[in-house]
């Protein structure tokens, strides 16, 4: 029975003498590339998530047990008045109602600047893919070159162009703002996409009779509920978590959440609430991070089909 | 070329087309008749399928004209050229069914309702297609597809079909298939139907005329026998046949018989009908004979044209096998049945009748 235990196989289960390796490879458990993969991927995880624990435990603890200093351990009484009170109540400026105005400025900035963006863009893309007009290579280029100029440059003539038109501190010069500067990026992932799909499809398209709308509505925009997740992603998370933009083109009364969150935290008078603190940093970074779980799976895929080629 | 055709249903006059400098389509000119099946034959490049889109009407042309039933569409939309067109990779819309692809055209056309629905019932007749209405295309193998792409043009009730290598994707016993099929459409139909194809066997059966094309120019426009029997030059002569004709380097020697000599042969060639006075005057050549032409054994004997020669290589084929020998110091093969067998090296005596072959200018290319 000794040479049983040297063979490979388990004992009685291969009749035969001859009986060498077969089949699939037994794979360990705690192999070093198992101990090496999976060990990095936890430290790695660790490292995001430490933050995150640390602040829903603070958001979650009363001023008297977080002035103990024990900013790992669980709330031993839970509290949710810090939420509450980052919500409804904490003092920004003139204003006392917390962050449910700015999370309702942003919302009112970041739907229409993420439809106007994706529309236009959409169409840009469309255009430049399929019906290459004269010039539309050199259009193509310089707007791709706009994506690599940095926005402090423009942040002044643009103040001066939103005071003239007499829409300079409302949110309507806010997403006008956003939506050019989602402009080039946009454009490049729709034109790269649409330029996937096959050239028959369009051509087809022609033939039976529909025409520059009608393609794009009735072929295209179906065709493309993968990258259109990529751009809505994208844009929702850029402009909600802008902070430039909004403390540059809107007033107090309209300041989007992230500058409002801004000024809670860095308030001065009086003291530092952490747990309320730390409740409004993750009211603020909600809406990103509920967008990423719902739509995680369809984001890959588009980046994939659509980013990647052309 | 062809003589003119009265009341062509398409007729293309003096097209040329230009991307920068790059000219692909050379002042062409092409009539196709009524109820005709033109094929467009050539290798890649050389500017069929543009030709075709500029047909359709996708591609801007340089310059020139092109009527479709007598009407100047030169620079008409797709939709309004009186055409349907059936493309390589089907291209149906992924996200409709079978019906909604089929009535996209007639849709935006705002036909009636009813009148769509009778349209469709005929063409899903006409194409077995009615079990496949309403599925998607993903649900469909290739040959459903290509079916409910032909459909597609079907329904739209056009003059002239085209054809942009519709079988190309396909396997061969499919294509082989559908092949027959879009012979039957057509008889039925009777349409016109110009198609773009590289596969000379497509090319041979489908057509009425075809047109062999190289370089954006049409090289000869003929009926497929007169196309493989009298070439007009090396290219179309290489360009049909498979296992491709045999091409030979010689001299022409005119005298009482005009004679062909290459290396230690000399062929008669008073049995060769020469185009015009080709066999006046003394040239260097090439002689092309197809494999099939050459006989092998006893039948050699009764060809006017008899040499010896030796088994090179024995390339068996299934339905017949193909043998390599030489002959005037240059590789030849020719065809013989399956079940004769020969040995690599064995003598063999083979023979043609010069009347079969082509001969060809070496300076020029073109037929003499």
């Amino acid at each position: 029975m000794v040479d049983v235990a040297a063979s490979p196989s388990d004992a009685g289960v291969l009749p035969r003498d001859d009986a060498g390796p077969a089949g699939a490879k037994p794979r360990h458990a705690l192999s070093r590339r198992n101990i090496f993969l999976y060990g990095t991927l936890i430290v790695v995880a660790l490292y995001y998530l430490l933050p995150l624990y640390v602040m829903i435990v603070t958001s979650l603890k009363g001023m008297p047990e977080i002035r103990l200093g024990n900013i790992f351990s669980p709330p031993v009484e839970i509290t949710f008045e810090p939420w509450v009170k980052a919500w409804a109540t904490a003092c920004t400026g003139l204003n006392c109602d917390g962050l449910s105005r700015g999370f309702w400025n942003s919302v009112r900035i970041t739907v229409p600047s993420v439809l106007l963006s994706i529309a236009i863009a959409s169409m840009n893309g469309y255009a430049l893919a399929n019906w290459r007009f004269k010039g539309a290579d050199t259009f193509f280029i310089i707007l791709i070159v706009g994506a690599f100029i940095p926005y402090q440059v423009m942040i002044y003539p643009i103040v001066i162009i939103l005071r003239e038109i007499g829409i300079y501190g409302t949110l309507t010069g806010l997403v006008i703002v956003h939506s050019i500067f989602g402009m080039p990026i946009l454009t490049l992932l729709f034109r790269n996409y649409f330029t996937s799909m096959p050239e028959e499809l369009f051509r087809a398209a022609r033939v039976d009779g529909a025409g520059f709308w009608g393609i794009y509505l009735r072929i295209m925009l179906p065709m493309s509920l993968p990258i259109f997740v990529v751009a809505i992603i994208l844009q929702v998370t850029g402009i909600w978590n802008d902070f430039l933009f909004g403390v540059v083109y809107t007033r107090p009364d309209t300041y989007p959440m992230t500058v409002q969150l801004n000024n809670i935290v860095n308030s001065v008078q009086g003291v530092k609430e952490y747990n309320v603190n730390m409740a409004a940093t993750i009211l603020t970074g909600l809406v990103p991070l509920i967008v990423y779980f719902i739509s995680g799976k369809l984001f890959v895929r588009g980046i994939a089909a659509g980013a990647v080629k052309g | 070329m062809a003589a003119a055709i009265a009341n062509p249903s398409v007729s293309i006059q003096d097209l040329s087309l230009n991307f920068g400098v790059m000219s692909v389509l050379k002042t062409l000119n092409l009539d196709v008749a009524e109820g005709e099946f033109i094929v467009l034959l050539g290798p890649s490049g050389c500017g069929k399928s543009t030709l075709l889109n500029c047909i359709a009407g996708l591609l801007d042309i340089s310059e020139g004209r092109i009527f479709i039933k007598g009407k100047n569409v030169t620079w008409e939309e797709p939709k309004d050229r009186g055409i349907g067109m059936v493309f390589q990779s089907y291209a149906l819309y992924p996200q409709m069914t079978v019906e909604k692809n089929l009535s996209f055209g007639l849709r935006v056309a705002g036909v009636a309702k009813d009148e769509i629905a009778k349209r469709i019932a005929r063409a899903a007749e006409i194409l077995q297609i009615e079990p496949l209405l309403q599925r998607k295309p993903s649900a469909l193998s290739g040959g459903q597809r290509q079916r409910v792409a032909i459909g597609r043009a079907l329904v739209r009730d056009v003059d002239v079909f085209l054809f942009d290598e519709p079988l190309s994707n396909l396997d061969a016993k499919l294509r082989a298939e559908l092949r027959v099929e879009i012979k039957l459409l057509h008889r039925k139909l009777e349409n016109t139907m110009i198609y773009v194809t590289h596969d000379q066997i497509e090319a041979m059966t489908l057509a009425d005329r075809i047109a062999v094309m190289k370089g954006g120019v049409i090289q000869q426009l003929d009926a497929p026998q007169t196309i493989y029997n009298r070439p007009v030059n090396r290219f179309v002569a290489g360009f049909l046949g498979s296992p491709a004709m045999n091409f030979l380097k010689g001299e022409l020697e005119t005298g009482a018989t005009p004679t062909f000599k290459g290396d230690g042969v000399s062929v008669p060639l008073d049995r060769y009908q020469f185009e015009g006075d080709g066999g006046r005057t003394a040239k260097s050549c090439v002689f092309g004979i197809r494999p099939e032409h050459i006989a092998f054994g006893e039948a050699a004997k009764a060809m006017p044209f008899t040499a010896e020669s030796t088994v090179e290589i024995v390339d068996p084929m299934g339905s017949d096998t193909l043998v390599w020998t030489k002959l005037a110091g240059q590789i030849i093969s020719f065809r013989v049945e399956a079940d004769k067998t020969l040995r690599n090296g064995e003598a063999i005596r083979i023979g043609f009748d010069p009347a079969r072959a082509s001969l060809f200018d070496a300076q020029t290319d073109s037929r003499l």
